[in-house]
């Protein structure tokens, strides 16, 4: 049966590959020597990372006064990267779970990159709103913990305190779900291994797997009501992020919108990101008979149709904005467009909604450089749609006296770097340790052809 | 069950079994231990070599308090008011001091003195801070080296003596001397010397109104201007409000006419001829630019029409065009004629003719001894320009032997610096009585530095029968010494300052009272810190009219005229070690650390120049000083102004103050001074010092200097590009016509939608107690900035220095909103004093995540440091932006420096927000004091900071519960409007819509 559909629709696995040719080719990394470029590219994020954690060591040192803002912007580097990253982090459960739900099985090619990613986005963004308090290390004054202050607690109003448990409760989700994908996998890297480290270390992630029908059982079980509970979650984190804005008074960031708004933008900016990384991946780890370019057709229509929804989006705020009748909010958004801070509203615009109407076409879809391009342009463009709606809104708000301008300094530029060197450091790793992709599931969902007699046992008894 | 209840636990078997052994037995049931005779031996000598040892060393010093004989009513850590008098600048207001523990922390006004009603300006509140200052001289300098008052005495009088023998010209010099103790004392100083002479030189002099009324009145006096009784006001040039003369003194009087009441909706009309905006310009009804060189025209003008409506001849001369259009000077002269008697013209020119023109005017006006008193004078200028003038000469030629400088830095502030310089290298000795090493000081062989004010026994005679004391405070703070005791060293006396003031007053100033004992009317002297006394006064003659000559203007051509000014809160050089003083943001200009050339918008196009571009300024006579550019509007368009008292002397210290970071820029560059000295650019002319200086040149010359504004945007219209259609204007400020005003009281409300007026948390805000409240009068508001430094100094508010300013991160807890209106060119100016709002339905209190700002029980909007941990969410959401967040850790200069802190404020750490608290410190010690009373918290006990100083008394704070109270009161007053009020923040401030003294505009206003 399944025979059937695979010809009708482009096999998920190219290469006319066997079960263990795929078990191979993805534990490849992991038992090669890292490659020149791989060498290179480590170097490259760790350096970014070095400089990122002198900046914020400098910073903490020193005082938030080292960054760029002001009595009137008090947010925006720091908050831009904050909700840039969490957006990141989106796509990784999306794809895990609610296309696991809907049973889109071209998934399994990215899922498990995806979902690392969503974790070291979320590492990466969660460092944000922690160093830019003014006293971060009282930052564990933000939880709910029984204390001997007397009566003071945390403000359950404040949607910052809503973002600690969004956050916090989004990147135990994603840990675990990742780490349960995981399993199978590790089971595998065990059977796999020589006697030695790692494979002592597997024995003991792997939580004694045997590849009995009662553990498939059991996980897939587990897998599934996972999935479910990070659905919500995908929704329910950037929804909780946008109300940082949407609560406050300021004009340009008290709007209803942007609960929908920023889940789009989080699901775009984050299947960029994916994609950003899978066209790197599959080039440098030798993955395109997995990753195929039917892969990278879908994410890019995926990410094409959430690029209109964004663009749907910004028309509506101005439209809402001319709707009010209120003047303060029709001078936000003309100021947006028009104002000082004109560039980054259509860097924005120009990467976000119009560039990827070019994805409409199929030519330009398989075309990787094309494609590559477009996705680093979604991805900035992203990062300045965060930032339009924090610093366009806030420097010039209801007083005209306070109105003030925003520049980075050198500390806040070398911490958003940071932050890439941190987010690539810990991919780069992870291409070393773990498969970059679901072996369990890619078997499972790609229709290979039947093992040749020259294979050995121990490899099929793990998967 | 119960069971339980009857269980007993045992250890073991034993214990169980009732048989304990010998081991387990409680070692405390024992005997005690019998003590042998060895055993005592040893505790006694042991005991007995510790006493001994214990009786060699000194036990460490310790006092706990200072006193031995406590003074009655003296609490420790309760802070005690002394009356004095201030001495920032010879106006002589009447100051109450705070002083804690011996510290003076707190400068406020007098509420009973009849000059200054109360206020205090802001060089007066930053008193302190000039007090605890570790770069004032604590010794006596002997060419520039520390030395002993004893070797500083034998010298100077041995060399007095050489001066002596040898006829040689002794020559004192100190800025207007109000004090009549020390004049005397001068006087009975330069008396041994055969040719000595006192020499009275301001900075900022008004010589020229003294020298008119020479020639006029034949009295060299100052009028007591009596702005109370004005109901016409026109003033040229004259900055009033702000540095002339007494600005705290004339605000406390204008204001009284500024409050139109429904019943009574009248107020005087005040109208300003200047070349600069100016504080007091941007608060006129009326303002002409006008060049200073063309204000005798413009006088002229309105003499000559004024002389025909008093049916008298007008003044011989020729009348030249009139730079302002006839119908405007007749409707003037008019309205100055129908209020005669209660009309006033004030001009600040140094030049003679015009001030006797203006002298004319008043007196057809019939103002003299109505609004301006001269049979009781003010002495708050007596400087004498043509004194000056010949001793500059005289130290030129080398004729002074002997020269002493007193309260006035001599050489920083007068041109030709380099002549002056090498004239007083000629001079035998040269003695200086400053307190720190100023510019005449480097120079002079003896710096001999005074007590601060705050330190020293004196007094002042402001105006002709007040006489009032100024009082220590504390012990000196170095081993200065009072300048009365220095003469009298050198006299030979031994007197100390105390009994000289003594002496004179039982001389000088007990025969003018009602006979009593000394004793009594010393004590009550000291206690109120001022008398009424009669007055001496001087012999005036009949107005002379043939003194009165038309003045013919200047043509003012292509260029440019240069008007030196001085600037609200420094007025000239000795308040600039001062930080607090630097860092306050001019009124008008907003711009803190700097001096600048104010050129119009129209010159500024011609010229290329935008703002911090340097500008090269050259006069015909050769001086040149390049400065950033400001771009002013309202300024006339063929007038630069700079602001004198830049470029001291030593405040290259200003390098260090603020945080040193990475991208952090000192506030002065290395080599350099906070501005520049434009003293250079000073003229002499008709024995005058003119601060007017035409044929100027003004070219751009390449560089830049970036200028630290506190402000970016300067007006309510929004920029023309991103204006929304119907909302290009806000109505932050609002504003009326007189005219409107009386047909409608509520004239000038704006059409807005309102939605409601609900609490959101009305359970939690019942503030069934106390509900803090503050209205401020915009129309009495001039925008002076006192309250803005009370405020620093009641709430240790940190300096930050020029780069941190410029980076828009100004730690002030309130800040003065300033906006320019009005089409094209001519401009008016609102201020808006903002300050934390303390809304019901704050906006920051929901956005917390640790609940570190609160709303109080008594509607107060609390900010608990300690608990905030600096998300800044709460500054972002806060619509009126008055929160301050400490970017930094900011340092003191050093410990001296931290005296300055008010105890009962907590000083802040970095990474905290911080704003206006109300000074909820002052709320809780009057609700404790009216506890301690047993009676109810009485309105008017509790006053802000901001509120006990201000000049205007535009500010009334207190309980909204309280249906008697004054700010009750204002709430209902239906000028009365709350800020953003369509947005339902439910401020606890508000503000009296200011009411111009207008026709009603056609149209309406539009801010620019």
């Amino acid at each position: 049966m399944s025979d059937v559909h695979a010809s009708l629709r482009s096999p998920l696995v190219t290469g006319d590959k066997t079960i263990s040719d795929v078990t191979r080719d993805i534990c490849a990394p992991m038992d090669r020597k890292p490659t020149a470029l791989w060498w290179s590219a480590f170097g490259l994020s760790l350096t970014a990372l070095i400089v990122g954690v002198a900046a914020v060591w400098y910073q903490i040192a020193t005082g938030i006064g080292t960054w760029g803002l002001n009595k009137t912007v008090g947010w925006a580097f720091d908050i831009t990267n904050f909700v840039f990253w969490v957006g990141i982090g989106h796509a990784g459960t999306l794809i895990s779970a609610v296309l696991f739900l809907f049973r889109q099985k071209w998934r399994t090619a990215v899922n498990r990159s995806a979902e690392a990613m969503t974790l070291f986005a979320v590492m990466c963004a969660g460092i944000f709103p922690l160093i830019h308090m003014g006293r971060p290390w009282l930052a564990f004054w933000m939880m709910p913990y029984p204390n001997t202050r007397g009566p003071l607690w945390v403000n359950f109003k404040s949607p910052l305190l809503w973002d600690v448990f969004a956050i916090s409760t989004y990147l135990a989700i994603s840990a675990v779900f990742w780490y349960v994908g995981l399993l199978p996998d590790l089971a595998t890297i065990r059977d796999r291994s020589e006697p030695g480290w790692r494979k002592r270390i597997t024995s003991i992630l792997c939580l004694g797997w045997n590849g009995s029908a009662r553990t498939w059982l059991r996980y897939e079980t587990v897998y599934l009501l996972l999935a479910g509970l990070a659905t919500p979650l995908v929704f329910s984190v950037h929804t909780i992020v946008s109300m940082d804005f949407a609560t406050a008074v300021i004009p340009g960031w008290h709007t209803t919108i942007f609960p929908p708004y920023f889940v789009a933008g989080a699901i775009f900016s984050g299947l960029a990101m994916v994609l950003t990384l899978m066209i790197i991946a599959r080039k440098v780890m030798q993955l395109e008979d997995y990753i195929t370019m039917t892969h990278i057709d879908r994410m890019c229509k995926l990410m094409m149709s959430m690029g209109c929804i964004v663009g749907l989006a910004y028309g509506t705020e101005f439209f809402m904005a001319f709707y009010s009748g209120n003047g303060y909010e029709q001078f936000v958004f003309k100021n947006r467009a028009l104002g000082p801070f004109a560039w980054a509203y259509w860097t924005m615009v120009s990467c976000n909604v119009l560039i990827p109407q070019l994805l409409w076409s199929r030519k330009l879809r398989s075309t990787l450089p094309v494609v590559f391009v477009i996705v680093i342009l979604v991805n900035v463009g992203m990062w300045f749609e965060r930032f339009v709606i924090i610093v366009t809104s806030l420097h010039r708000d209801f007083l005209p006296s306070s109105w003030a301008s925003y520049a980075p300094t050198s500390i806040e530029i070398a911490t958003f770097v940071g932050s890439f060197g941190l987010f690539f450091t810990c991919f780069l790793i992870f291409c070393r340790i773990a498969p970059v992709i679901a072996i369990a599931e890619i078997k499972g969902a790609a229709h290979l052809k039947k093992r040749p007699p020259a294979e050995s046992i121990t490899e099929e008894k793990a998967a | 069950m119960n069971d339980s209840a009857k269980k007993t636990y045992w250890k073991s078997f034993a214990q169980r079994d009732g048989c304990l052994d010998a081991n387990e037995a409680d070692p405390h049931q024992a005997g005690p231990a019998p003590f042998s005779r060895r055993h005592f031996l040893e505790a006694a000598g042991f005991t007995l070599s510790l006493a001994t040892l214990s009786g060699c060393g000194r036990a460490p010093e310790v006092i706990a308090l200072p006193f031995v004989d406590q003074p009655e009513g003296m609490i420790p850590g309760r802070s005690q008011t002394y009356a004095s008098t201030c001495a920032g600048c010879p106006a002589a207001c009447g100051l109450l001091v705070g002083v804690r523990d011996g510290r003076p922390l707190k400068m406020e006004g007098m509420p009973e003195h009849p000059l200054s009603r109360g206020g205090l300006c802001a060089i007066g509140q930053a008193l302190p801070l000039g007090l605890y200052d570790s770069h004032r001289l604590a010794q006596p300098l002997a060419s520039g080296k520390v030395t002993s008052w004893e070797d500083v005495d034998e010298s100077i009088t041995r060399l007095l003596g050489e001066v002596k023998q040898g006829n040689g010209a002794v020559r004192f010099v100190t800025s207007t001397v109000t004090s009549p103790t020390l004049k005397a004392q001068i006087d009975a100083f330069l008396a041994q010397y055969n040719d000595a002479k006192h020499v009275t030189f301001d900075a900022v002099s008004c010589s020229a109104i003294l020298d008119a009324h020479e020639k006029t009145h034949a009295a060299r006096v100052l009028p007591h201007y009596k702005l109370d009784q004005a109901n016409v006001i026109v003033a040229f040039g004259a900055d009033f409000l702000g540095t002339w003369i007494s600005p705290v003194e004339f605000t406390a009087a204008w204001q009284t006419r500024r409050a139109p009441t429904k019943k009574h909706p009248k107020m005087s009309y005040h109208v300003q001829f200047e070349g600069r905006l100016s504080l007091t310009g941007g608060n006129a009804d009326r303002r002409y630019r006008l060049s200073p060189v063309e204000y005798g025209g413009v006088l002229s003008h309105l003499a000559t029409t004024l002389s025909m409506l008093a049916g008298e001849d007008p003044p011989a001369g020729r009348l030249s065009e009139s730079p302002i259009a006839a119908t405007e000077i007749d409707h003037l002269a008019e309205k100055l004629w129908d209020a005669r008697g209660a009309s006033l013209v004030l001009c600040d020119s140094q030049d003679v003719s015009v001030q006797v023109l203006v002298n004319f005017i008043n007196h057809l006006l019939s103002n003299y001894n109505k609004t301006l008193d001269i049979q009781r004078p003010s002495r708050q200028r007596q400087g004498n320009d043509a004194d000056v003038l010949n001793l500059v000469e005289e130290l030129k030629a080398g004729k002074v032997a002997a020269l002493f400088v007193a309260g006035t830095d001599l050489t920083h502030n007068l041109p030709d610096h380099k002549a002056i310089a090498a004239g007083i290298s000629k001079a035998k000795l040269v003695v200086s009585f400053a307190e720190r090493q100023d510019d005449f000081a480097s120079l002079a062989h003896f710096v001999c530095p005074d007590h601060h004010p705050l330190e020293s026994w004196l007094d002042a005679e402001p105006v002709a029968g007040l006489v009032s004391i100024s009082q220590p405070t504390l012990q000196p703070l170095g081993g200065t010494r009072s300048i009365l005791e220095s003469l009298a060293r050198w006299s030979g006396d031994s007197d100390s300052a105390y009994d000289i003031l003594r002496a004179s007053w039982r001389e000088n100033v007990l025969p003018r009272v009602e006979p009593r004992p000394f004793q009594a009317f010393w004590d009550k002297a000291v206690h109120d810190g001022f008398v009424n006394a009669t007055p001496i006064a001087p012999t005036v003659s009949e107005f002379q009219s043939d003194t009165v000559a038309l003045v013919d203007a200047e043509p003012s051509g292509d260029d440019y005229t240069i008007s030196l000014y001085s600037k609200v809160g420094l007025t000239d050089s000795r308040h600039a070690h001062n930080p607090w003083l630097q860092e306050l943001p001019d009124p008008t200009t907003k711009i803190t650390w700097d001096n600048y050339v104010c050129v119009s918008p129209t010159a500024a196009k011609e010229l290329s120049l935008s703002n911090g571009d340097l500008v090269r300024v050259e006069t015909d006579e050769g001086s040149s000083v390049e400065l950033p550019t400001l771009v002013q509007p309202g300024q006339h368009d063929r007038v630069g102004a700079i602001a004198l008292g830049y470029g001291v002397r030593g405040t290259d210290r200003f390098a260090d103050i603020g945080p040193k970071w990475l991208e952090g820029r000192p506030t002065v560059a290395p080599g350099e001074l906070v501005g520049k000295n434009v003293a250079s650019l000073i003229e002499t002319r008709d024995g005058e010092l003119q601060y007017t200086v035409s044929g100027v040149t003004l070219t751009k010359s390449g560089g830049r200097r970036d200028l630290a504004s506190t402000q970016e945007h300067h007006s309510l219209e929004i920029p023309r590009n991103v204006a929304p259609h119907g909302a290009e204007v806000r109505d932050i400020i609002q504003e009326t016509t007189l005219e409107e005003f009386a047909q409608d009281s509520h004239a000038g409300t704006p059409h807005a939608h309102h939605h409601g007026d609900t609490q959101l948390w009305a359970e939690d805000h019942t503030k069934s107690g106390h509900s803090w409240g503050m209205v401020i009068d915009l129309n009495k508001c001039t925008g002076c900035s006192a309250c803005l430094i009370a405020c620093q100094s009641e709430n240790n508010v940190p300096v930050v220095g020029k780069d941190e300013v410029r980076r828009q991160r100004e730690m002030h807890w309130i800040r003065l909103d300033r906006y320019y209106s009005g089409a094209g060119d001519d401009v008016s100016v609102a201020h808006q004093p903002m300050m934390c709002h303390h809304c019901d339905n704050a906006p920051c209190e929901t956005v917390c995540p640790v609940l570190a700002t609160v709303h109080g029980d008594e509607g107060l909007n609390v900010q608990a440091y300690n608990r905030c941990v600096g998300t800044r969410y709460c500054a972002n959401n806060c619509p009126y932006k008055v929160r301050r967040f400490n970017w930094f850790k900011y340092e003191r200069e050093d410990a001296l420096q931290n005296l300055v802190l008010n105890p009962d404020v907590t000083v802040r750490t970095r990474g905290v927000m911080e704003k206006c608290s109300m000074c909820v410190q002052r709320i809780e010690e009057g609700k404790i004091a009216a506890r301690q009373r047993d009676e109810p918290v009485v309105d008017g006990n509790i006053q802000t900071a901001c509120q006990q100083s201000c000049p205007a008394q535009a500010i009334v704070f207190g309980d909204m519960n309280d249906p008697e109270s004054k700010v009750h009161g204002a709430f209902e007053d239906p000028r009365r409007y709350r800020l953003l009020e369509e947005f339902n923040f439910r401020p606890s401030v508000a503000y009296l819509r200011s009411v111009k003294n207008r026709e009603a505009a056609d149209g309406g206003e539009h801010h620019v």
